[in-house]
This record gives structure tokens, C-alpha cells and sequence, in this order.
């Protein structure tokens, strides 16, 4: 009698795991799609919108802009509160202006443009972090799903996202530490998805070729590119990308404590500015984070070289070893950080 | 009885049946005896270094010859407290003595001490702006770039008010 009440006990317990370890199979996968919708939606919606960037006891808010003409994004950055800063990204490019002035000109190799997650990132996600979806939630007057990534280490972020369930457009993304206290935040609070979104921003300066493919289709005949208003930003210039995105390089440089997951996603040699010789970058991204290491020969007269900086869930760690500054940079608390830089070594060509 | 007793000892009795059986232990005093009797002979047979005999009674009977505190001697341990903290105070005073005194001796290892405690605490260092073109750089390659467009570059152009204009300053 006891026998058998404990084998049927045992038998119900053990299709009760069957059945959820299936759901919780399923389940997974959902939430892995989101992401790629989040990822699709960010390059392929066009919206205008305001949003709010909270880190470290701060707040700022900015206006963004998203086009998109054929085959190619145009996207501006403003900020509105401090002092005037604008960033405008076009294919792969982007350009820094503080004051009207341009500070900065970046660049993204071009077969990075639309790499949404790749299947070994993915893959490398659900190993390294327990992905679920948390519910609906109402954000900037959008219905949001909520979808949260729990580290399964002490060594990444956890990570919460809401997305819009029409377009899977990141409507919200917060940064949360192993307290669970928000490292960085960023929120919209209004937006605008579709409709008629200002190009007036797009000037013909950008890249001639572009906009005339651009009218060929004929959509952005009404936003008259090339008929630019007075007061925007001056003439873009059109840099070569290999002038800034680097030279793919097989440099020697290893990082041997890259935790479990972190893949080399890039590694080139790229000038900098205000560096006299080429820097060389290495990245590894577990499909979430993203961490960077610059490794260039250590100016003598750098004044504080070593240390730890932060900014949001952004850790900056400088170093000299021997005769080379190496910096690491990623989203990803100071620990790795720390524990990467100290594992940076040369390993020959 | 005893069969029962023993067979419980040995774990050899279902839970119900256990439970009935502590009960009865606990009301028969016989039967209690029996239950010491047989631990006694259980721990003589493993020969531990003590063997304990009649603790529990022991135990008892000690309690029994305490005696009964009806009012605490609240003023006592009040002058204690007074007593320790004016001890507190005049060794805080001593110590601040010997501060001030090292303080005016070695002034240069102030700021030396500053410096590395701003190592232990890096969440309060802010990256500079010098370093926004490793931020830049990086930030190119983030999978969090695709997520939500570009909107975490504004973190390469966020300024802190005591860096007013240092963007200008590089160019």
C-alpha cells in the first residue's frame, strides 16, 4: 500500500517535472525571439521620441530621431538639458557635435551594420543567463512585454528590457546589479512610432549617394535632402571607414579569465585620436554585454594611468603593463572588469 | 515494550508508529527509564570518551538550587555603563591626540591615503572625458547598440558639470 502511494507519488512528480521543464523550454525560446525582435525593430521602425538616461544619481533627458530610407538608417541624438550635445549615425558613421561643433567622427565596420544576434550569441545567452518573461507593463503609453536576463554568474549584469508588443521596439532597459539596485536606466517618455518623422536634419552633405537612392524610391522626396534648413548642423563630412574603424588584425593578445561565454566578436588595429601609433581593440560580447580591450604603448607622461572609472553600467579600467597601457572597457561590473585587464597578456603571433 | 523501544532506536518503526511510542515514553516513567537504559548501553557499546550517566536529573537538580533573582540590580549596571563609556570617551580623546599629533608630522600622507581609497571605491570615480574615445570606440561594437538604436551613445557625450566644456578643450 505505501509502496505503490509512493511510486504513483513519484510517477506524478516526475511528469510534473516533465511538464515544466518543457514550459520553461518553451518559455526560453520566447524570450529569446523577443530579443531578436527588439534588435530588428531597432533598426527597421522609424520613431521620434524623448527619452530618459538615469545612472549614477543622475538624469538626462534627449530627443531621438530614427529614419530610416532605403537600406540605410539616419538617426540623431539630442540632448536636452546641459550643455547642446548631438550625435547623428548614418551607415556605420557616426558624428559628434558639442556646441554645433564637431568633436568626433566614429565609424562601425560595415559588415557590422545589422548583425543582430548572431545564433552562437544566442546560444551563448541561454548558458549564460536565465531568461524569462516577466509580465506586461505599460511604458510611455505603450503595453510592453517585460523580459528579464538573470546572470547564472557574479561576473555580468542582470538585465531587464520592455518592448513594445506591436513593434518590439525598446520602449525601456534598466542595468541591475547583484542587490538589485539599478546601476542605469533608460526610459522613454514619449514616442512616436511611424508616421511623419522630421527629416529635415538630413542634409544632402551626408552622403550623395545615399540620399539619391533615396529619392529613387521616392520616399524622401517631401523631406527635400539637400534643401537643409539654416540653423541645422554643418556639412557632414564623409570619412573613409577604414580611416577609423581599423585594420583586422591578428595582434597576440590574449585575455585568459574572459568568463565563460565571451566570445571575440572583432579584433583590429585602429588609430585614435590623440594616440601617435594605431590602438589595437579586441571585443568580446556574450550576446548582451560587450567588453573592450585597447592595448597601446604607455606614454611616459600619462598622469593617472591606473584606475577604475564608471559610468552607468559602463567600468573603465586603465592599467600599465610593462610597456603597454591596456584599458579595459564593458558593461559589466568591476570585478570582471578588474579580473579581465589582470589577465591580458601577450601570447606571440 | 522494550522490543518496541529498542526498534525505534534502531529506525526501524514507521512514523505514526515512532510518534505513538514518544508519546507513551514521555508519560511512563518505566518506559523513560527503559529509553536511558538502552542510549546508555547503545554509548557504552561505542566507547566514547565520557559516558554520560543521569545528565538530564543532573541538570535538574542544579537548576533547582539557582536562585530566584525577583529585582535585577538595574542601578549596577547602569553605573557600569556610565563608568565604560566615560572610559570610551577619554580613550576617543587620547586617540585624537595621537591624530592631530601624527597629522601635523607626516602632512604629505593625507592625500596618499585619499588616493587609495578612491581605488577601493571605484563606483564614486566618474569615467573623464579623455576616456569618452574608449567609450566611443567601444560602444560601436555593443550588443546593447542594437538593441535600442543608438540611444546608449548619449553615455559617450554625457558631461559632469565640473568638466564643463571639455570636449572643446581637445579639439
Amino acid at each position: 500500500m505505501r509502496k505503490s502511494a509512493l511510486s504513483g507519488g513519484l510517477l506524478l512528480g516526475g511528469l510534473l517535472l516533465l511538464v515544466a521543464t518543457n514550459a520553461c523550454a518553451g518559455g526560453r525560446q520566447n524570450s529569446l525571439d523577443w530579443l531578436k525582435t527588439v534588435a530588428f525593430a531597432a533598426h527597421q521602425t522609424e520613431y521620434s521620441g524623448v527619452f530618459v538616461y538615469q545612472y549614477d544619481n543622475r538624469v538626462e533627458t534627449s530627443r531621438i530621431t530614427h529614419v530610416v530610407e532605403q537600406d540605410s538608417e539616419y538617426e540623431r541624438l539630442e540632448s536636452l538639458d546641459g550643455p547642446k550635445r548631438e550625435i547623428i549615425r548614418h551607415h556605420g558613421q557616426v558624428w559628434c557635435y558639442i556646441n554645433r561643433k564637431m568633436v568626433q567622427v566614429g565609424s562601425r565596420q560595415a559588415h557590422n551594420r545589422f548583425p543582430a544576434l548572431l545564433p552562437e550569441q544566442m546560444s551563448a545567452l541561454s548558458e549564460n543567463y536565465l531568461v524569462k518573461e516577466a509580465g506586461m507593463e505599460r511604458v510611455a503609453g505603450y503595453n510592453a512585454q517585460v523580459i528579464l536576463f538573470q546572470p547564472k554568474d557574479n561576473l555580468r549584469y542582470t538585465r531587464k528590457i520592455w518592448a513594445h508588443t506591436d513593434s518590439g521596439l525598446l520602449l525601456k532597459a534598466a542595468v541591475l546589479d547583484d542587490k538589485n539596485h539599478a546601476v542605469e536606466q533608460y526610459a522613454f517618455t514619449q514616442l512616436q512610432i511611424g508616421g511623419a518623422v522630421d527629416r529635415s536634419w538630413i542634409k544632402q552633405g551626408t552622403a550623395d549617394s545615399d540620399a539619391a537612392s533615396g529619392k529613387q524610391a521616392g520616399k524622401s522626396s517631401r523631406a527635400g535632402m539637400g534643401l537643409a534648413v539654416s540653423d541645422s548642423l554643418p556639412i557632414m563630412h564623409k570619412v573613409p571607414e577604414t580611416a577609423m574603424s581599423g585594420i583586422p588584425v591578428n595582434s597576440g593578445w590574449v585575455a585568459d579569465a574572459m568568463p565563460a561565454g565571451f566570445k571575440k566578436i572583432m579584433e583590429v588595429e585602429r588609430p585614435m585620436r590623440g594616440k601617435h601609433a594605431p590602438v589595437t581593440q579586441l571585443v568580446f560580447s556574450d550576446g548582451l554585454s560587450a567588453i573592450s580591450i585597447f592595448i597601446e604603448l604607455s606614454d611616459e607622461d600619462e598622469d593617472d594611468v591606473e584606475g577604475l572609472t564608471s559610468r552607468g553600467a559602463v567600468n573603465l579600467y586603465h592599467k600599465v603593463v610593462g610597456k603597454h597601457l591596456i584599458t579595459v572597457v564593458g558593461e559589466a561590473p568591476p570585478r570582471m572588469v578588474m579580473q579581465t585587464l589582470d589577465s591580458v597578456r601577450y601570447n606571440g603571433k | 515494550m522494550k522490543q518496541e523501544i529498542s526498534a525505534l532506536m534502531d529506525g526501524e518503526l514507521f512514523e505514526d508508529e515512532a510518534d505513538s511510542l514518544l508519546e507513551l515514553v514521555k508519560l511512563e516513567s518505566g518506559a523513560h527509564k527503559d529509553w536511558e537504559m538502552y542510549h546508555l548501553i547503545g554509548d557504552v557499546l561505542r566507547q566514547p570518551e565520557y559516558i554520560h550517566c543521569g545528565l538530564s536529573a543532573k541538570v535538574h537538580g542544579r537548576l533547582q538550587d539557582e536562585p530566584t533573582v525577583l529585582a535585577p540590580r538595574v542601578r549596577a549596571v547602569k553605573q557600569k555603563i556610565r563608568t565604560f563609556a566615560l572610559s570610551a570617551v577619554a580613550s576617543l580623546a587620547a586617540v585624537s591626540v595621537v591624530a592631530w599629533m601624527s597629522l601635523q608630522i607626516t602632512h604629505e600622507a593625507a592625500p596618499q591615503m585619499a588616493m587609495q581609497q578612491n581605488g577601493l571605491h571605484p563606483a564614486s570615480a566618474q569615467i573623464k572625458s579623455k576616456s569618452n574615445d574608449y567609450l566611443m570606440a567601444h560602444q560601436e561594437f555593443s550588443p546593447s547598440t542594437d538593441m535600442n538604436g543608438g540611444a546608449y551613445y548619449i553615455r559617450n557625450v554625457s558631461y559632469s558639470p565640473d568638466e564643463n566644456g571639455a570636449w572643446d578643450k581637445q579639439q
